[in-house]
Parts: C-alpha cells; structure tokens; sequence
C-alpha cells in the first residue's frame, strides 16, 4: 500500500527538486533555509495527494502549493520581512564570483517585491508560464496576473538600475 | 518581451544552481511525512471520538424526553373491556338508565329531590341492584323495572 502509493514519487522529487528549491529560493528573495523548508512541506503535501495527482499534473500542483505557501509565510510577522530604501547586500567587485554576485543581487531585489508581485514575476520569467498557468498558480484572473508580474517588472527595473549605478 | 526582460530570464535562468536530492534531504522529507501523517491520524480520530460522544449524547438525550413524555401520552389502558368479569357491572349501569322512569328521578328540577341530579343516578341505580351477584343476571333482571323507591332515597340523599 505504502510503496504503492509512493510510486513514482521518488523520482520525481529527486528530479524536480533542483528546480523547485531553485523556484523557491527566487519566491523567497534569496533565503535559502525558508526555501527548503517550503519545498519540504510543499512535497510533503504532495506526498498525500500523489495518489491523486500524479497520472496529471504534480508540477503543477506542487508550484501552485509552493506559490501560495510562500506568498503565507511572507504575511507571517516573525520572517521580518521588511522593505528597506537600500539594497541590503550589495555585491563588491572581487569578493565574490560574477555568478554568485549576480544572484545576490536579483534575490536581493525580489525580496524588496511584495510576495504576489515576487510570484508572479518568477513564475512568469523563471518558470517560463504563460499568463493563464500564471493566474492559475496565484489563484487569481489573468488580468491580475499580468497587473502583478509588470509591476514587478517595473519595480524589479527600477531597482536593478539602481544597485548597478556607479556610487560618485 | 524588451531588453531588460530578457536580461530578468537570462538572470533567473543562470541563476539556478544544481542541487542533488541527497540522503538528507530524503530523510527530512520522509520524516515530515511521518510527522504529519501522525498528526492526520490524531486529528481524524479525534474529530471521531467528537462525534460518538455527541451521537451518544443525542441519544442519551433523545430516549429521556420520550420516557418524560410517555406516561402523559399514552391513553389509559382498556382493562375494563377485555375482561368478563367487568361485563356484569357495566351491564346494570347501561339498563338502569330506565331507572328514570322512576316519577322522582325523571323531573329533576320540578321535583327538589337531592338525588334526582345526574351524578347521582350511577350511586342510586347501584344501589338499586343492591348486591352485585345479582347484577351478575342478564340485564333483563325484573328488580331495575320495579324500583323500590324507598331504597333509592335512602342511599341517594
């Protein structure tokens, strides 16, 4: 019953799971332990539902779980979770890897979004999903959808700008 | 889709780093399985334990009203007709109704006799018969057409 059951779950955590804490990471704004701990209890929902879900679509219902889970433990006071007028970690030429720099500096600046804004962005960019799978995974018409990832797009544009100007 | 768009995909995209699924990381998911079935199975058999214990209730409650609610309910039983031995008592108080032809019984008012009101005929015609082994004879008894009226004054007032 029990290996039944998680027939096939294995795989495909073990083959989505880069992906996943990687999407979740981004929703997060760069806090890798949040990110964990939301992939985690996403699977673990997952787990109960595979049953059900799995001859469909578990991607699916394990980002529209992932989605709303982030966009719930970012209302959530003790994250602490604050905007802030300056980028936080700012990354410095020499110190770090390009790649590693660069990231920071996008995880920095999804985190200054509000979480719908962040999710629709992600979702939209990072997943590559049209706007229908967007508004699906939010929970929310697709005129919303699209009013939260340019918004976030223009947010993400003007803060990006920013962090990269030359201090005079 | 403009530039910087495109920059954001490529910045996402590049971003990601690989991460196995390790030992660890299976060993965390499984026992959070672990834990939240237990915590499922709590939870069912408590929402389970609620409902007998208020169905028991209901039922606990619902059988006291009707035990309440029965004694008043019910009609009284019909002792009197099944059996025979009541048949003979009943009989002389339906034929003696014919008492009434009795002058001092059938003008209650015009008479002034205290035993002329109607309550009082059962008492008389009772009376009348005077004991019940004769009452126990077919009510064609010759003593409830020949009222004595003298033993029906003397036990009705």
């Amino acid at each position: 019953m029990e290996r039944f059951r998680a027939d096939g779950f294995d795989e495909f955590v073990a083959a989505r799971w880069s992906t996943l804490l990687h999407v979740a990471r981004l929703l997060t704004g760069g806090d890798r332990q949040r990110a964990e701990d939301l992939v985690q209890e996403a699977l673990v929902k997952l787990w109960f539902a595979w049953p059900k879900v799995a001859e469909q679509a578990p991607e699916a219902y394990v980002r529209q779980v992932l989605v709303r889970m982030a966009a719930r433990s970012a209302r959530r006071r003790w994250w602490g979770e604050r905007p802030v007028g300056e980028l936080p970690d700012r990354p410095e030429p020499g110190d770090v890897s390009a790649a590693v720099a660069e990231r920071s500096r996008l995880e920095a600046a999804l985190a200054l979004l509000p979480p719908r804004q962040r999710a629709a962005v992600v979702l939209r960019y990072c997943e590559d999903l049209p706007e229908g799978q967007v508004a699906q995974a939010l929970g929310c018409p697709v005129g919303t959808a699209r009013s939260h990832a340019s918004r976030g797009v223009a947010r993400l544009r003007q803060l990006l700008s920013d962090s990269v100007r030359p201090v005079g | 889709m403009d530039d910087f768009e495109r920059e954001l995909t490529r910045m996402m995209h590049d971003s990601r780093a690989p991460t196995p699924f390790g030992p660890g990381h299976r060993a965390r998911l499984y026992e959070g399985i672990r834990v939240r079935r237990r915590s499922r199975v709590l939870w069912r058999a408590g929402g389970s334990a609620l409902a007998v214990a208020g169905l028991s209730i209901g039922l606990a409650l619902l059988p006291g009203t009707g035990s309440r609610s029965q004694p008043a309910d019910r009609p009284a039983p019909p002792a009197t007709a099944p059996t025979p031995s009541a048949e003979p008592t009943s009989v002389p108080s339906t034929s003696l109704p014919p008492t009434s032809t009795f002058p001092g019984t059938t003008a209650p008012g015009s008479g002034g006799t205290p035993s002329s009101s109607p309550s009082d005929t059962p008492g008389v015609s009772t009376s009348a018969t005077a004991s019940p082994p004769v009452s126990t004879e077919p009510p064609t008894a010759p003593p409830t057409t020949e009222p004595d009226p003298s033993t029906s004054y003397t036990t009705g007032g």
